[in-house]
Formats: C-alpha cells, sequence, structure tokens
C-alpha cells in the first residue's frame, strides 16, 4: 500500500524525513492509542475484570462465526474481481493517448458519495428494480428475482465501489515501465497478448498486489455498502458491528468484533505484502 | 533489387504538423553495416522506427530481402533491435534475457540453454548468465542487449545510438567490438547516431539525414573527401566553407585573397567549396605562393594541432589543422603564419546549399 505514494524513490534531507516522520507517528499513535482501548474494552467483564469470555462467546456463535467467513469470502471475491477487470483497463489507460481523460472517468465516481453510488445498485437490483423490470416484462421470470440482499449484491456493489483504487494501484506501476520494454518483446517475437504476459504483466504485479491489500482490507472492513446491499440478514463482520453499537449498544462486543477483523485482516494481507516485497525485490532497478 | 538486406522506398512519416521523414529510399546490402547519421530531429531514429515496426509510414515501404513487411506487426519480422537505454527486462537474469526470444519461440530448454551459452561466449559474457541485470556494468549491459538480439539471428540487426550513454573510453573500446561482432556474424547491421567520428570509424556506408531526408549515402572516405551538401561537409567533421567569386572569367576564392581555384577541376564560376583544415598547410614565412595570416587561436589535441588563422582583410577565419609535431616552432595566438591551400582536395559544393 505504501509503494502507492513511496514507488518514486526521492531522496529526502535528515530533517525532511523528521517532518515526514511526525504526522505518521501522530497518525501511527493514534490509531495504536485506539487499538488499545478496543482491547482493553473487549478484555474486561462486567465486572471490571480481565477475561476471554466475550471472545469466546463470539467464536463459538454460529452467526458470528458466519459473520466471519462471510466477510473473508466477500472480501476475496471483491478482491479477483477487481484485479481481473482493473488489469485490462489500467493497460488500456496505460496506453491511451488520452491517458488523463480516462484516469479522471475511473476516479470520477468518487465525485459522489458512496451511499449514493451504492444506492444506484438498489435501484438497479432491487425487487421493483431495472433489472427484474425488465425481467419480468420480456416474461423471462413472473416474480421478481431476489438478487438485492444477497453476497453476490454485496460483491458487485463493493467490486465497484473500490475498482478505481485497483487500477490507479496498478497503473501507477504499469506507467513507469519502460514502453521500450514491450517493444523489445516484440522485437524479440513476442506478440502483444504474450508481452503482456512476459513483460507487463510480471513488471506491474507490486503494483497490483498493493491494490489487491487496499482493495481486501476496504471490503473486508465496509459497513455502508454491505448494510445497502446485503441487508441485514446476512452479515459481515462490518455490519455486526454496526449492529452491536447502533442497536444494541454494546461496546464491548462491537471491540471485540473489530479486533476480530484487525486479526483475520491482518493474516489475510501479510501473505500479500511478503509476496510484493519479494517480487520488488525481484526487478533490477536499472 | 533483390540483392539488398534491407530496402526502404519512399518513405515518408509525420507527427502531427511535424514532417520527420520526406521521401526517403535507401537500399543495404547484406552484411553491410551502414550508419544513419543526423543532428537529433532529422528522421534518423524515426525510420529506424519504422523498420523495426515500431511506427508505420505515411506513405512508401519497407523490404526485407526483397519482401514487404511495411504492413507486418514488428513482431512478426525478422529484425531485431538494440535500443539507447538498452531495454534489458529488468525482472529477467541475465540467460533469461538473453533467451528471452527462446522462450516466446517454444524452444526446446536444452537447446536454448546451449544457444544462450554460445551467444553469451560470443559476447563474452562466459557464466553471468545467473547474474541480475543490476549487477552488470554498463559495457556488460550493452553486451547482454546485443546477445538477446543476436540469437534470434535476425536479417538486419537495428542499433539505435546504443553507445551514447557510456564513458568515451568504453565506448571506443566496445565500437571496436562491434565492428568485430557484425564481421564475425556476418549480420546486417543498421546503426543510428549523432556522433560522426562513431560513423565514419565503423560503418562500410554511411547516410547523412537532414531534416528527414537523406542528403548522401556513401563510403565514409568518400562522404568526407567528398560532401554532396554544404550540410554533409559541416556536419561530417570540420571544415571551411569558402565562397567562389567569379573574376575576369575565373573562380576565385574571394576570401582566400583572390586565390583561383585549379583549373583542372570542373568549377562553376559560383558556388561554395570545401576546404578540410587538414588540406590548409603551414607554409615558411618567405614562400611566396602563400597567404598572410595572423593565428588567432591555437588547439593542442594530442596527435592533432589545430589553429584558427585570420586573413587580414578577410571576415571569415580559416581552420587549419596539422599532425602536432610537424608543427613550426615559436607557433603562438597572434604570431603571422603563411597559409597554403591544398585546393585539389577542396570539393566543390552545388549551387549554395
Amino acid at each position: 500500500m505504501a509503494a502507492i505514494i513511496s514507488g518514486t524513490g526521492l531522496a529526502l534531507s535528515p530533517a525532511a524525513r523528521l517532518l515526514l516522520a511526525l504526522p505518521k507517528a501522530l497518525a501511527i499513535g493514534a490509531f495504536l492509542f485506539s487499538l488499545l482501548g478496543l482491547m482493553i474494552a473487549s478484555f474486561t467483564d462486567a465486572g471490571g475484570g480481565a477475561s476471554l469470555a466475550l471472545y469466546h462467546d463470539l467464536l463459538n456463535s454460529h452467526a458470528t462465526r458466519l459473520a466471519i467467513w462471510r466477510t473473508l469470502w466477500v472480501a476475496t471475491m471483491v478482491t479477483l474481481i477487481c484485479l481481473v477487470t482493473a488489469y485490462p483497463l489500467a493497460t488500456f489507460i496505460a496506453r491511451s493517448r488520452h491517458r488523463d481523460l480516462m484516469l479522471i472517468l475511473v476516479i470520477s465516481p468518487w465525485l459522489t458519495s458512496l451511499v449514493i453510488r451504492t444506492f444506484g445498485w438498489v435501484v438497479l437490483l432491487g425487487n421493483r428494480g431495472v433489472i427484474n423490470q425488465i425481467l419480468m416484462g420480456i416474461g423471462l421470470t413472473s416474480e421478481p428475482i431476489q438478487i438485492i440482499f444477497t453476497p453476490f449484491a454485496l460483491v458487485l456493489g463493493l467490486a465497484h465501489v473500490l475498482l478505481p483504487f485497483m487500477v490507479i494501484s496498478i497503473l501507477s506501476v504499469m506507467m513507469q515501465i519502460d514502453r521500450r520494454l514491450t517493444e523489445a518483446g516484440m522485437s524479440l517475437g513476442a506478440g502483444p497478448v504474450e508481452t503482456f504476459f512476459r513483460v507487463t504483466l510480471p513488471l506491474s504485479a507490486p503494483g497490483a498486489l498493493s491494490g489487491c491489500a487496499l482493495v481486501y482490507l476496504i471490503s473486508a472492513g465496509a459497513i455502508v455498502t454491505p448494510l445497502l446491499l446485503g441487508g441485514l440478514r446476512d452479515r459481515v463482520i462490518g455490519t455486526q458491528i454496526f449492529q452491536e453499537i447502533f442497536a444494541l449498544y454494546d461496546f464491548p462486543r462491537a471491540a471485540a468484533l473489530a479486533l476480530i477483523l484487525v486479526v483475520t485482516s491482518l493474516i489475510a494481507i501479510t501473505p500479500i505484502q511478503i509476496a510484493e516485497a519479494w517480487l520488488r525485490g525481484r526487478i533490477s532497478r536499472i | 533489387m533483390t540483392e539488398s538486406a534491407l530496402t526502404v522506398r519512399g518513405v515518408s512519416k509525420s507527427f502531427g504538423r511535424v514532417q520527420a521523414l520526406r521521401g526517403v529510399s535507401l537500399d543495404i546490402g547484406h552484411g553491410e553495416f551502414v550508419s544513419f547519421l543526423g543532428p537529433s530531429g532529422c528522421g534518423k531514429t524515426t525510420l529506424l522506427r519504422i523498420i523495426a515496426g515500431f511506427e508505420t509510414p505515411n506513405a512508401g515501404e519497407v523490404l526485407i530481402g526483397g519482401k514487404p513487411i511495411t504492413h507486418l506487426p514488428a513482431f512478426r519480422r525478422p529484425v531485431g533491435i538494440v535500443f539507447q537505454n538498452l531495454a534489458l527486462f529488468p525482472h529477467l537474469s541475465v540467460a533469461s534475457n538473453v533467451g528471452f526470444g527462446l522462450a516466446v519461440r517454444r524452444e526446446a530448454a536444452a537447446v536454448a540453454k546451449r544457444k544462450i551459452e554460445d551467444v553469451l561466449a560470443l559476447v563474452e559474457l562466459q557464466g553471468f548468465g545467473d547474474r541480475r541485470v543490476h549487477q552488470l556494468s554498463g559495457g556488460q549491459r550493452q553486451r547482454v542487449a546485443l546477445a538477446r538480439a543476436l540469437i534470434m539471428q535476425p536479417d538486419v540487426l537495428l542499433l539505435d545510438e546504443p553507445l551514447s550513454a557510456l564513458d568515451l573510453k568504453l565506448r571506443r573500446q566496445l565500437q571496436g567490438e562491434l565492428k568485430r561482432l557484425q564481421r564475425r556474424t556476418g549480420t546486417t547491421f543498421v546503426f543510428v547516431t549523432h556522433d560522426q567520428e562513431e560513423a565514419l570509424a565503423m560503418s562500410d556506408r554511411v547516410a547523412v539525414f537532414r531534416n528527414g531526408q537523406i542528403d548522401q549515402v556513401g563510403a565514409p572516405e568518400a562522404v568526407y573527401r567528398n560532401p554532396a551538401t554544404r550540410f554533409v561537409a559541416e556536419f561530417v567533421g570540420e571544415t571551411n566553407i569558402i565562397e567562389l567569386q567569379r573574376q575576369d572569367g575565373r573562380a576565385v576564392l574571394a576570401n582566400l585573397g583572390g586565390i583561383t581555384m585549379p583549373a583542372a577541376q570542373e568549377v562553376p564560376m559560383t558556388g561554395l567549396v570545401s576546404l578540410r583544415p587538414e588540406n590548409v598547410v603551414l607554409l615558411p614565412a618567405d614562400d611566396p605562393s602563400g597567404v598572410a595570416a595572423k593565428v588567432a587561436d591555437l588547439e593542442f589535441g594530442g596527435m592533432t594541432l589545430r589553429l584558427l588563422a585570420e586573413i587580414p582583410g578577410c571576415v571569415q577565419p580559416i581552420r587549419a589543422a596539422m599532425p602536432a609535431e610537424r608543427a613550426p616552432a615559436g607557433l603562438a595566438v597572434g604570431a603571422p603564419v603563411r597559409l597554403g591551400f591544398d585546393l585539389a582536395s577542396a570539393a566543390i559544393l552545388p549551387g549554395a546549399a
């Protein structure tokens, strides 16, 4: 993730480094502080003593286990879908003469709020939504098909919202690839597809992995989109936390869930980060 | 025509309003080493990219071995290329870089391995196969790029200023190696450069580009001795451009104190003459055939001594050059000299180009 920002490898003076480290320390400090608060809250029982009861409860509850599993599964699917759709898009944009315009088009959804973008999917996928109207109109079905409030709708909505992150992550690396490298591939007999797989893909893979980590984390922690498209019946951890706080006012339980989310996300992200570092290391800086 | 390894016929190319090539035609024989020489922006690299298939010409065609390839995509052309920045694949080892084309051709691993070893030996990089690109020196990278192109046994190898990033000494050394490699493999080389010394030293023939056209194609010596245009005369080596004037029915070099051109040459009555500095000689002070001048500048260059001389009454200073050890004693800025001109070696330039 950090590679998006640090990819250019600027040489900085010690003073500049210190200046940059300050806000970093502030952000990390604030994050660690609140995380510590969460941990303490989640490990404390009603009497104020240390206890694992909350975690014991949560991890033994079928509903929670299902939510954790669903979260992992949805985030993985969203990541894979974004990866597969963003690659051709990024390749196309990197080669386009109107690169800036394309980039603006990709980012333009960010100009509207997340709620509104997600609500677009409600209009499309709802029981009385555009798709069901069409299906019923042409007589393919007499009853509306349940699309909204299914994991499918959730994955679709999240992939749509998060695609720009993946495109930008891949593009940031792809634009640094010297055009001559693909030309060299061509001059050695490789067609466009083979050149992509032998040159462009391996050289842009670190960026794609950054994008994967980013998209995975955001989808795993998503709340708004799961609320609007996934509903409250098929919960993910995000919606469950939302429920604990705003419906049940059970903050310690929300804290425990949040910690579970942090830990599972870390477990999922670490191999991606290791792979990214390994790949970057294999590319000669010349 | 089928004799040619590479034929370029009436190729034109423009980028927007900029006309990069204006109907260029050229024939290159098998095993020939031809340089495209010219200043930046003269179209030489554009022509190279058109031959490689990275650009499409607006008009004209390119043939290799007599077969038109103008509409063939780059990856189907029997053409290799060595880029200015080499464009080695940074994610691959030396062996994988060199074997890239073989892998694309799905050549059997054992055969490919042997070929890679052979070509690495050819460029004197035995045992470097497992290295990563960043572990190599500039000269070694150069050879990897060459090996990567040569292993495909291209009909024509294009080299786009591949030596320009290296320091002078390494450059000289690699020029020699490149030339030997070309002779050994018998591959047709097209070498793009803006360095006229490099072009003269390496090529069988030099094509001098100006403004999207070829001003002259010929052997280095021919181009140097008989430049076709003023541009060629001035770009290839140093020269004195002197105006011919008509006086009393004779062609006279007005700037050189009215010396008459020797009648032996077919001399137009007006035009320009190119006289190389080495054809301007210093004469003994009492030689009546000389022209009196004064040394305006001296430049000791080790092997050669170059000087700039001012002839009284002439605006244009004259460049002269001679082997340093043959320079007369007491030569200094401001000293009087007598200049002699070897006009038989001068080149008459057509028109006032």
